[in-house]
């Protein structure tokens, strides 16, 4: 039986059918199946008016037109569920690459953003200053005898512990304040477009929040033990002139001040 | 090589950055698909293992099983899995016993999606199975 199919439609069918074979990343197979759609309407249509003119005369009957219109039904139902089923795999593929993004920029534990992150934000905070000509504070903070909380309770109870002391340092931020887990017991916050006294009043909040943590839920039954759960906090404000790495050092100089002058409080260290 | 001897040769194809080991048991009737399938060419690929099983259902009388654990494939793999598919269902409903068993890693549910899409059109036994470390 002789195709009815027009020779450019049956042409474009028989590409989609090589591509397929040789898939390439680049093919856009919802364009494709839609085009694939017009060319088979287009072919009913042409089949219908066969029909038509031709009165069951014509080069089809009316069972062979039946018959070909389900053959075009059935292969385009099957191309669609390729795309279809391509298409959940390319997403998935995303998600996949964005979740293992997030994975390299986040601790696994607090589920705070890493040293990595911070020191990307921290560049583009940088960047962001030149040009807008406004600044940011840190604070570094460190959890007091942390090693002691460990060595007594464990370090799941240490974990719990960080992860309580991360979740509550976040309430007291700003949204687009950053807090990040800088090291084992250490978080280090960035507030930008903040001076220094606002940010020595941040840390002020962020260690009486710390302080009001009910170890009770933290810990468990072993609650009774611990005193209380207290940070050390550095505050440094940024100054145009130096690298934030500066910043960060004067933070780290601060926070030693306050561990020096007996820890649960916070010290400064201008420029 | 005949066809016969092509069919009880088995196959056993490593796996590579690129596409799935392919292992098939003439003995035990059991074909094993493990890993990524992204081939330049999947009619290049898939050709053997579409002609192994073809040949295994023709001339074979006992069971066959397919134990698959792919994670992620590219559109000429979707679809060379979709005419596999076909063959086992033309022969199922001859008569043929076929099934297929399709693994994946529960961590991963949303693997679950693309195989219940493959599973719908098959009448054939599909069982989807969670197995941690299958991706």
């Amino acid at each position: 039986m002789a195709s009815p199919l027009d020779v450019n439609d049956e042409a474009y069918i028989a590409e989609i059918h090589a591509l397929l074979e040789h898939d390439a990343p680049e093919t856009d197979w919802k364009r494709v199946t839609e085009n694939l759609l017009v060319a088979y309407q287009k072919q009913q249509q042409r089949l219908d008016k066969l029909l038509r003119i031709s009165d069951g005369f014509g080069d089809l009957t009316h069972a062979e037109n039946l018959s070909l219109t389900e053959q075009y039904r059935k292969q385009l139902k099957r191309l669609q569920k390729i795309a279809r089923i391509s298409d959940l795999y390319q997403r998935t593929m995303v998600e996949l690459n964005e979740s293992l993004k997030q994975a390299a920029l986040h601790d696994p534990l607090t589920g705070l953003p890493n040293r990595r992150y911070m020191i990307e934000r921290l560049r583009e905070q940088s960047a962001l200053e030149q040009r807008k000509n406004s600044g940011f504070a840190l604070l570094m903070l460190d959890v007091d005898h942390f090693k002691g909380i460990n060595d007594r309770f464990g370090h799941d109870a240490g974990d719990r512990v960080l992860t309580s002391v991360a979740h509550t340092i976040q309430q007291c931020l700003r949204e687009y304040d950053v807090c990040a887990r800088w090291g084992g017991e250490e978080f280090l916050v960035l507030l930008p477009n903040m001076g220094l006294t606002e940010a020595q009043l941040v840390a002020q909040r962020v260690l009486d929040s710390v302080r009001n943590i009910n170890m009770a839920n933290v810990m468990g039954s072993s609650a009774f033990r611990i005193k209380a759960l207290t940070l050390s906090a550095g505050v440094a404000e940024h100054s145009a002139k130096e690298h934030y790495e500066e910043t960060i050092k004067r933070a780290d100089q601060a926070l030693y001040e306050a561990k020096e002058q007996g820890r649960d409080r916070s010290a400064s260290h201008t420029y | 090589m005949t066809l016969q001897d092509f069919l009880q040769a088995g196959l056993d194809i490593p796996a590579s950055q690129s596409t799935p080991a392919v292992h098939a048991d003439f003995a035990h009737g059991v074909m094993t698909l493990r890993g990524d399938s992204y081939p330049e060419n999947s009619f290049d690929f898939f050709g053997p293992v579409l002609d192994w099983v073809e040949q295994f259902i023709a001339s074979e009388e006992r069971p066959l099983r397919l134990d698959i654990s792919i994670v992620y494939m590219n559109t000429s793999s979707v679809k060379a899995m979709m005419d596999l598919f076909d063959l086992l269902d033309a022969a199922f409903q001859k008569g043929k016993e076929v099934s297929v068993s399709w693994f994946f890693d529960p961590r991963n549910e949303r693997v679950i999606e693309m195989v219940e899409e493959f599973k719908e059109d098959c009448t054939f036994p599909f069982n989807i199975v969670p197995e941690v470390g299958n991706g």
